[in-house]
């Protein structure tokens, strides 16, 4: 019977099961899925999605998130805005959700994405393999957290819409989604294959 | 680890999905979990009572966040007008405004991936417990695990709370029931995330249907 080296196994990400890595023609033991398929676009799809959430990113914090009409007044604050009236307010744990979630999130997975595309091409000092996996896996799960403010826009557009006082979303809510949604693609397009033990 | 494993041992092996670490299983008594070596985070759980348990909590996950889109989540007095909130509501008034992209990413992320993870859940505990169509609960354990990630219930409760607070300095609020609804069913989808793992359900999957060859 033929045997494997550890080197040799991955998980699978879709049932989980140890199974067989067979190069680019990759197929599940247990479950038959076609995994990390990439061909000869190894990160090239991961870099591409996030390039794209960077460039989403931008007009995110430009432009207003939230506008609120006021008898017949208009006025609509970014993100930044939003935090610093929350904070001025003493409203400081929900200021400090919105950065954490619209500011702090965003950035550490560009920045986590970022190092680990470059680390698995060039070697970046004595970096472990289980320490980048753990990185890896951080970025996936912080991910949801910056449709927090996204979400806060669509309920108090939902909830105030009087003629003498309306709350409507801004430009930024669309360029927000779009951000973290090629961040969230970028991240599961990654082949966490690449991540191997240096020697 | 230097020895070899051969193709018939592999299922005798799990990788941690946080740090990649390969373990051998262990063999631990009903109702405790095994630990990675290196990074601590839960490898695999025993639960003899895994698919009653998880039929009943799905069951009750579906009912109430079906309740949770009945009734108002939030309800505020402005100049005298009440004004009510449910997420349909939400979705809709997004559309009015013309926030398609918006629209569609709330639509999804609150509405359909969590209404299709808990059918999901439903028909799949279902089926182990009769022990029928194996080809559809391979079909269906396929598919929970690729929308798993982008059920974003637990992100939008918060939201709703980050919400309160910005309304509370000018306006009345009051928290409807459905709020409630879907606080209860966010807590038994955490559950359900953390203690009910993909790979344990394809190993109870085989266990059934190989008795029935
Ligand atoms: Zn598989
Ligand atoms: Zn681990």
């Amino acid at each position: 019977m033929k045997s494997w080296k550890e080197e040799e196994l991955i998980r699978c990400p879709i049932c989980e099961a140890v199974t067989i890595d067979q190069g680019k023609k990759n197929i599940c033991r247990r479950c038959n899925s076609k995994i990390y398929q990439h061909q000869k676009f190894q990160t090239e799809k991961s870099w591409a999605f996030l390039i794209t959430a960077i460039i989403f990113y931008i007009p995110a914090n430009l432009y207003p998130m939230l506008v609120i009409k006021q008898f017949g007044h208009e006025e609509g604050s970014t993100i930044l805005g939003g935090v610093i009236v929350l904070w001025e307010m003493g409203s400081y744990p929900v200021a400090l959700i919105i950065l954490f979630a619209s500011v702090f999130v965003p950035l550490l997975k560009f920045l986590l994405l970022l190092y680990l595309l470059i680390s698995v091409k060039y070697s970046l000092g004595n970096d472990s393999k289980v320490d980048k996996h753990t990185l890896y896996y951080i970025t996936e799960v912080i991910g949801p957290w910056s449709m927090i403010d996204v979400f806060v826009v669509a309920i108090l557009a939902g909830l105030i819409h009087l003629s003498s006082m309306e709350m409507v979303a801004g430009t930024a809510s669309t360029a927000f989604a779009l951000s973290v949604f090629f961040t969230i693609m970028a991240a599961s397009s990654f082949d966490s294959r690449l991540i191997k033990e240096k020697r | 680890m230097k020895t070899k494993i051969t193709s018939d041992q592999l299922d005798e092996f799990i990788i941690c999905h946080k740090c990649h670490t390969l373990h051998k299983k262990a063999f631990i008594s009903n109702g405790s979990k095994a630990v990675c070596r290196h990074c601590k985070s839960v490898l695999y759980h025993r639960d003899d009572a895994l698919i009653d348990k998880g039929l009943a909590l799905s069951i009750t996950g579906l009912i109430l966040f079906i309740l949770a889109n009945v009734f108002p989540l939030i309800r505020v007095d402005i100049l005298g007008q009440e004004q009510v909130i449910t997420i349909l509501s939400m979705i809709s008034r997004l559309l009015e405004s013309g926030y398609y992209i918006v629209a569609l990413f709330v639509v999804y992320l609150v509405f359909i991936f969590p209404i299709m993870i808990f059918l999901i859940y439903v028909t799949l505990f279902f089926l182990l417990k009769t022990a029928q169509k194996e080809k559809l609960v391979q079909d269906l354990l396929i598919l929970l695990s690729k929308i798993l990630l982008w059920n974003m219930s637990d992100i939008f409760l918060i939201s709703i709370l980050v919400s309160l607070v910005k309304l509370m300095s000018m306006l009345e609020i009051h928290i409807g029931l459905s709020f409630w609804t879907l606080t209860l069913f966010v807590i038994i989808d955490l559950y359900m995330t953390r203690s009910i793992h993909i790979g344990e359900l394809w190993k109870i999957k085989e266990e059934i249907y190989r008795e029935q060859k």
